[in-house]
């Protein structure tokens, strides 16, 4: 149709017959395509209203961020399940490259701007020395970013992260300790001993037996 | 130059009965004059403004050496006065210019008051001025593009109605010219509509001269925020700018303009779906979810009705295109008209909520602004002042091979500056969202994602330069071109007859379809879709703009009533309290220095951001946000839920300078903060102003001061213990702004989980209290039940 007027020779297309200002109107039909594209875009939020809103549940935002949420969790934990708050667990996990790196991003994600991004340190402590102010043993990690420390200083986690963030954040944090990080803070707190040491097999027969190494030790302590 | 009316064939043209009394008048070009030297001066700072404070994104610290004097000129300060110049004094300047200069000549008649358009220009100078004092000194309602405060809303209210508005009504209602024009209709719909979204948007209870706190809180405060914003762009820089089009381009390119009907179809379409789209501004917030659906489809509505007006502009053309190769002014008009075209495609674009989902919060959109503001606005401001200067001044332009190269450093500039801002709202929205196979945040670090882009930021000053540098070329014109005017204008004196009553026989709309055989409704459809009714409407401009309001009201409650009424819009949380008397200190704080405009406080429901920032925004969140920090651009971090996330003396730090603990940092020193004393005795009036507007405070009203001293005490104690400073030279701690702002901070999101701890502890307050003032009556006895008791007793 917007062809058929460009073939129009333009003193042929009659005026509207008035002129202001000396300005004068073509009386011009409204081009097609435009026509039919303003009516398309009406029909398609004719539609589209009842799709979302009147229609299936489901289709809703927050529907489909809990369905994206619950996708996600299992896309990165779906490997390790539900991950068991203890010691076993966390040097497992300090020690397996690859979840150290998902530890990393919660950490980068939440700890960087206080612990620095290679952990020396800036108005929290250096995690990357031998010092430490509020960790004696490796659960004590965990304890401290579930429950915050130094009044509130450190906050607490619990109600930020999932537990497997918590569990992992924590074997990040503990994977730092004797690096060099390029800014290291002085030394705060005192030195302890070493993490454990990692259970020599990856097997679930492996598993339990770290968890009953654990326990051993937790009843040998006192 | 002038373009002489020669009474007798334009009152035949007009199929005007030639029986009024002829009546003599001349033009008054002195306040388009005026206006056209305030827009020229007025661009330049606007641009240099942009400029500057695209430089500060890049070099954060430059204005450091200017020592105290830096706290008034950080980005956040500075932003507000670039967009408010560009829109108001640069655009705003242009729109005047262009109505005054074209309603007389479509009316044919002087314009009603001649005193009142002097009342107009200078009282809208005066207001810039306020504008360009007040922002720099943090004088802000936060609302983007509303952010002078009340008395200067008032100035505004009272120089666009009582001034403006009246006299160009007044102008219409007099006219010698029986029906209206096009371009007039447009502005009919800017006068009305921009009265309307300003007294709404900025209705306030004051806190004092300088401070208000507004009459919407949280959701409701955003909706009104954008549906005011969004239709700002509507009403004040697109159709004054529709109007203008139609006036000054067939007169550059002397042809006829391409269809009647599509003017009169876009316009109406246009003015009645462009309220609806505000909405779109707040995609994913806590926004109810419909309201987000009618803003996004009403902005694909949009589409063809915006698209009516560059067609009717492009196709105005047909029969002139040679003249476009020599005219510079028809050459500014055809890239602003199709920058025009560009930025109405791009809006219902980025109006579909899953684009939205990337693009908000990112450069994205201030490339889509500025292609919007510098293409269409600026160009065509540019067109016309170039067609006007001759005309205003009485001799030719100085330079047109000037003008020349304006235009060209213009588009190159345009070019160069959004070109790399939409490639870094891209890659900036891209990098918040990437995640890994395993489901993890590639880029988790915020400042990564800045400093990718930062390179792009630096090139996009270059392209505010070229524009910048067009900009002066045109203030040399124009003062070369001004310099040379006559000695006394030439004020030619024209005739007209006088409008009497409109006897004209109502030529009855036949058919085409007289003849066939169609039923009779297939008839009066054809007839009336020739759209002689609209004739009629032409007129009458009392009648057209009553019309045109209702269209614009009527939208309007369609989506006011149920955002306003439906409770379900804002589910209650019972965990959410309101300030403290520190944090509503700290709050006002947090807005006078502008940091919503670079952090937001809105979490969307997206994975990629509550990974990041925690648990999305809930809407009853915010019911005690007046007004509400939602922001629109992520700068630096979302702060929703800042509260608890670092300690109080690593604030401190970041605002003594923020890389000592954020390396990368764009953000500014705000060193002044913790220097600065607060004004504790002032908190008494912000605290009744917010419980007069529904805070729920009983104690805070008569004990804020002291009450906020204790906090700011914890706080102090908190930042000391944690290796902060008692003192900074003679200011104590617990006195500085920062203290407060450091409160409001660590209180940010943190009502959604708290527990019900606090509950506990106003029950356990309450006790007391009833202890104290209840002598006889029961401890668990709630405070309403002791009057009745007391007036049971004499019966």
């Amino acid at each position: 149709m917007a062809d058929r007027q460009n073939d129009v020779p333009l003193d042929d297309v009659p005026l509207v017959g008035h002129a202001f200002d000396g300005i004068q109107e073509y009386d011009n039909p409204l081009p097609g395509w435009w026509k039919w594209l303003f009516v398309g875009s009406i029909v398609y939020s004719l539609l589209y209203l009842p799709y979302y809103h009147f229609g299936a549940p489901g289709r809703s935002v927050a529907e489909k961020y809990d369905v994206a949420l619950g996708e996600n969790m299992r896309l990165q934990f779906a490997e390790i399940g539900e991950l068991k708050p203890d010691e076993a667990t966390l040097v497992r996990m300090m020690n397996d490259p690859g979840w150290v790196k998902v530890g990393e991003s919660v950490y980068r994600t939440n700890c960087a701007s206080c612990h620095g991004i290679d952990g020396g340190g800036i108005v929290g402590p250096n995690l990357a020395d031998e010092h430490f102010k509020n960790v004696r043993e490796i659960t004590d990690i965990l304890r401290v970013v579930q429950n915050g420390a130094a009044a509130g200083a450190m906050p607490a986690w619990k109600n930020r992260l999932v537990m497997n963030e918590q569990i992992l954040v924590s074997s990040f944090v503990a994977s730092l300790r004797g690096t060099s990080p390029a800014n290291p803070k002085g030394p705060e707190g005192n030195i302890i001993p070493p993490w454990p040491e990692p259970a020599a097999e990856e097997s679930p027969d492996a598993e339990e037996a770290n968890d009953e190494a654990s326990a051993d030790e937790a009843e040998s302590e006192p | 130059m002038a373009n002489a009316v020669t009474p007798v064939s334009e009152s035949q043209s007009s199929g005007e009965h030639p029986g009024g009394e002829l009546e003599s008048f001349q033009y008054n070009d002195s306040i388009t004059r005026m206006f056209a030297a305030a827009t020229v001066l007025w661009g330049a700072v606007a641009m240099l403004v942009g400029t500057i404070v695209a430089s500060l994104m890049v070099m954060p610290k430059l204005f450091f050496e200017l020592g105290p004097y830096g706290e008034f000129l950080t980005f956040g300060r500075l932003r507000p006065l670039h967009t408010n110049a560009a829109i108001f004094a640069f655009a705003g300047n242009a729109i005047f210019a262009a109505i005054y200069y074209s309603t007389q000549r479509l009316c044919k008649c002087r314009m009603w008051s001649d005193t009142l358009g002097l009342l107009h220009f200078w009282g809208w100078q005066l207001i810039i001025l306020a504008a360009a004092i007040t922002l720099p000194l943090g004088i802000t309602q936060s609302k983007e593009y509303a952010e002078l405060e009340w008395p200067i809303d008032i100035a505004i209210a009272v120089v666009w109605v009582g001034f403006f508005g009246v006299n160009f009504m007044m102008t219409l209602i007099t006219r010698r010219e029986r029906h209206m024009y096009v371009a007039l209709w447009f502005y009919i719909a800017t006068v009305v509509t921009v009265a309307l979204l300003h007294v709404f948007n900025n209705l306030v209870v004051p806190v004092g001269w300088f401070k208000s706190y507004s009459l919407y809180a949280g959701v409701q405060d955003a909706f009104m925020q954008w549906w005011y914003g969004h239709n700002a762009v509507a009403f004040f820089l697109t159709t004054p700018f529709l109007g203008l089009m139609y006036y000054f381009l067939p007169k550059a390119a002397e042809r006829p303009v391409f269809s009647y009907k599509l003017s009169i179809l876009h316009f109406w379409s246009l003015v009645f779906i462009y309220i609806w789209a505000g909405p779109h501004h707040l995609h994913y917030t806590a926004l109810p979810e419909w309201a987000s659906t009618m803003g996004m489809l009403f902005s694909l509505m949009l589409w063809m009705p915006s698209w009516g007006g560059m067609i009717n502009g492009l196709l105005t053309l047909r029969g002139a295109w040679h003249k476009v190769a020599t005219d510079p002014v028809l050459k500014f008009f055809v890239v602003g008209i199709t920058f025009y075209g560009m930025a109405t495609f791009e809006g219902p674009l980025l109006s579909i909520k899953s684009v939205n989902s990337l693009s908000h919060y990112t450069d994205w959109t201030i490339a889509h602004v500025h292609s919007g503001a510098l293409g269409w606005n600026g160009m065509m401001t540019f067109g016309m002042l170039y067609w006007l200067l001759p005309r205003l001044f009485q001799t030719p332009l100085w330079s047109s091979k000037l003008a020349t190269w304006h235009f060209w450093v213009a588009t190159i500039g345009i070019l160069v500056y959004i070109v790399p801002i939409y490639a870094a709202g891209l890659t900036q929205g891209l990098m918040w969202r990437e995640m890994d196979e395993t489901g993890r945040l590639v880029y988790p670090d915020f400042i990564e994602t800045v400093q990718t882009i930062v390179p792009h930021w630096t090139i996009r000053i270059f392209g505010g330069l070229l524009f910048l540098s067009g900009m002066l070329m045109l203030v040399l014109n124009f003062l070369m071109t001004w310099r040379a005017r006559p000695a006394v204008y030439d004020e030619p004196t024209y005739t007209a007859a006088r409008l009497g009553p409109y006897r004209d026989v109502e030529r009855v709309a036949a058919s085409s379809l007289e003849d066939k055989p169609v039923l009779e409704l297939g008839k009066r459809v054809e007839a009336w879709a020739r759209m002689d009714w609209h004739r009629s409407w032409e007129r009458l401009p009392v009648k057209f703009t009553v019309l045109t309001l209702l269209a614009v009201v009527i939208a309007t409650l369609f989506e006011v009533i149920p955002t306003f009424l439906i409770r379900g819009n804002v589910p209650t949380i019972a965990s959410v309290k309101p300030y403290t008397p520190l944090e509503l200190a700290g709050r006002d704080i947090y807005v006078a220095e502008g940091c919503f405009n670079c952090h937001s406080q809105m979490i969307r429901p997206i994975v990629a951001e509550t990974k990041r920032y925690g648990e999305y925004s809930k809407p009853g969140e915010s019911i005690y946000d007046r007004p509400f920090q939602w922001g629109s651009r992520r700068i630096g971090p979302d702060l929703a839920r800042e509260g608890g996330l670092r300690s109080s003396f690593w604030h401190w730090l970041h605002f003594e300078d923020p890389e000592q603990v954020s390396p990368g940092s764009v953000m500014p020193n705000y060193e002044h903060l913790l220097v600065n004393r607060l004004d504790f005795k002032q908190i008494t009036d912000r605290v009744r102003a917010a419980h007069l507007l529904g805070a729920p405070y009983d104690r805070e009203l008569d004990e804020a001061p002291q009450m906020a001293r204790e906090q700011a005490e914890v706080i102090a104690a908190e930042i000391v213990s944690q290796g902060g400073p008692v003192k900074r030279g003679d200011v104590l701690l617990i006195e500085t702004q920062a203290v407060a702002l450091i409160a409001y901070l660590q209180r940010l999101g943190v009502d959604l989980t708290r527990p019900a701890e606090t509950d506990s502890e106003a029950a356990g307050d309450a006790t007391t209290e009833e202890a104290v003032e209840d002598v006889g009556g029961g401890a668990t006895a709630p405070d309403e039940d002791t009057p009745d008791e007391d007036d049971s007793a004499p019966l």
